[in-house]
């Protein structure tokens, strides 16, 4: 096998004396697209937010191409610079337009120029089907545009690696297909994504591999075929009868 | 009851006058509170653990002792301790602008820790360092929550602010007093003083509502 791009090895997080992540292992090549899923509280969001360091491990290693993120003296914005990320709630910045919104990072991060990002930003809008609404305040947008926006705003910092936290999770029923048709045309481009959805259909569709999380540990790291045809543990047996 | 307005009238611009003195104070010490509350309110949110202890001890100590003791220590104590003998305005500013920013820091970093999680982390995680990230995305939303707050405290400022009288700056207050003494009259230009504060006040709130009604209307 080829020389994976993320690697993670023994990754420990605890709050306090509660211990959320036990250990995962396992590693997610260039391209590849990951479905992370899970029950309620079994660390999904925790083992994401180690990836761009919005939360510190507590042992263990993470490797993103030559980067150590664990590292000491690991430059956080630059690791951050490379990981894009998307919120369950969209997080959009209420007080600047749609353009503002994507454009606000690359000039202020990267120091491109204004006319460059806005040209880049236009592009971005374009291709999730929103470039109409470049002048619009994000509260003037529905859920599923907001989200879409959001994923603009995360690429327009040109992220070798995506991450999404149940970017569906917060919207109505019939604006989730516009977000995942915007994942699957993105998973096309050959981004390297790591996804914590709900959506089994979508999993099952566009992920290279599903990691099954429970009370911490990885239970299941395996194609999507194999996990919902044919899962080999029995928490991940209970887990899909339940929602499925 | 013997009020007899009259008496006063040939005082009313030398009191008048007065107002523009108050202002003068106020808007000079609310600038200075503004500047200290916002550098305070900024120790305390950060992680610096000695600025922070700093900030809230300052915050502990001007909140917990009274003005008019912090405006005579200020200006008695400033003489004997350093031989400068202060002028009252300086020291009404000086004890006014740094209780207000105590006062100001707990507001500003009221306003901030009220802006949701989220859009910091969003910011964040989209690499943007902590300087442009106060500036730009945390603080003009910070800032619907600050400005009405702000208003208000300018209002308390505009009413406390009668107690530099005790360390004879002119202000309305000071002048009310002096014409009190000149004219043997009591209640006349105190009524007539309490009247120029009640209608500062009341435009300084007009104009408060006035601020809240368009913030909201932009949300
Ligand atoms: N900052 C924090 N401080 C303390 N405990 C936390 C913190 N973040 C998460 N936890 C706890 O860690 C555990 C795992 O949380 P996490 O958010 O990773 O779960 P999850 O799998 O994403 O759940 P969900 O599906 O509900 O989003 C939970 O028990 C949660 O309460
Ligand atoms: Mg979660």
């Amino acid at each position: 096998m080829s020389n994976p791009y993320i690697k993670i090895n023994n990754l420990h997080k605890s709050f306090g004396n509660l211990d959320v992540l036990k250990g995962i292992s396992t590693t997610i090549d260039k391209g590849e697209v990951i479905a992370i899923i899970g029950p309620s509280g079994s660390g999904k969001s925790t083992f994401l937010r180690c990836l761009n360091l919005l939360e510190t491990p507590t042992s263990g290693q993470v490797w993103i191409g030559s980067d150590e993120l664990t590292a000491k003296g690991t430059d956080i914005m630059k690791v951050r610079q490379n990981v894009g990320m998307v919120f369950q709630h969209f997080h959009l910045f209420p007080h600047k337009t749609v353009l503002e919104n994507v454009t606000y990072a690359p000039i202020t991060v990267k120091g491109v120029e204004k006319n460059v990002a806005e040209k880049q930003a236009i592009n971005l809008l374009k291709s999730v089907g929103l470039s109409d609404k470049a002048n619009q305040y994000p509260n003037r947008l529905s859920g599923g545009q907001k989200q879409r926006v959001a994923i603009a705003r995360a690429l327009a910092m040109a992220p070798d690696v995506m991450l999404f936290d149940e970017p569906t999770s917060a919207l109505d029923p019939e604006m989730v297909k516009e977000v995942l048709d915007v994942m699957k045309s993105l998973a096309h481009t050959g981004m390297t994504m790591a996804i914590v959805t709900h959506e089994m259909g979508f999993a099952k569709e566009v992920a290279d591999r599903v990691l099954f999380l429970d009370g911490g540990v990885l239970v299941e790291d395996v194609p999507p075929e194999e996990f919902f045809l044919n899962p080999s543990s029995q928490r991940a047996r209970d887990f899909l009868d339940k929602v499925l | 009851m013997d009020l007899d307005f009259l008496r006063i009238v040939p005082s009313i611009p030398f009191i008048l006058n007065g107002i523009w003195v108050t202002l003068l104070f106020v808007l000079v010490s609310a600038i200075l509170g503004f500047l200290i509350g916002t550098i305070l309110s900024l120790f305390k949110i950060g992680n610096i653990r000695g600025l922070k202890w700093f900030a809230d001890a300052y915050t502990s100590i001007f909140r917990g002792t009274p003005l008019i003791l912090q405006l005579m220590l200020i200006y008695f104590a400033t003489p004997q301790l350093i031989g400068y003998d202060i002028p009252a305005f300086l020291a009404g500013i000086l004890a006014f602008g740094l209780n207000s920013g105590a006062y100001i820091s707990e507001i500003i970093r009221a306003g901030i820790q009220a802006v949701d999680k989220g859009q910091r982390e969003a910011a964040e995680a989209l690499a943007i360092p902590y300087k442009p990230m106060m500036k730009d995305i945390i603080l003009p939303q910070a800032m619907k929550n600050i400005l009405p707050a702000l208003l208000n405290e300018f209002i308390t400022l505009t009413k406390e602010s009668a107690i530099v009288a005790t360390i004879g700056f002119m202000d309305i207050m000071r002048r009310a007093q002096v014409v009190s003494a000149n004219t043997y009259t009591a209640f006349e230009p105190l009524i007539f003083a309490g009247l120029i504060y009640y209608i500062l006040v009341m435009g300084l709130t007009l104009l408060g509502r006035a601020v809240e009604r368009r913030l909201r209307r932009s949300e």
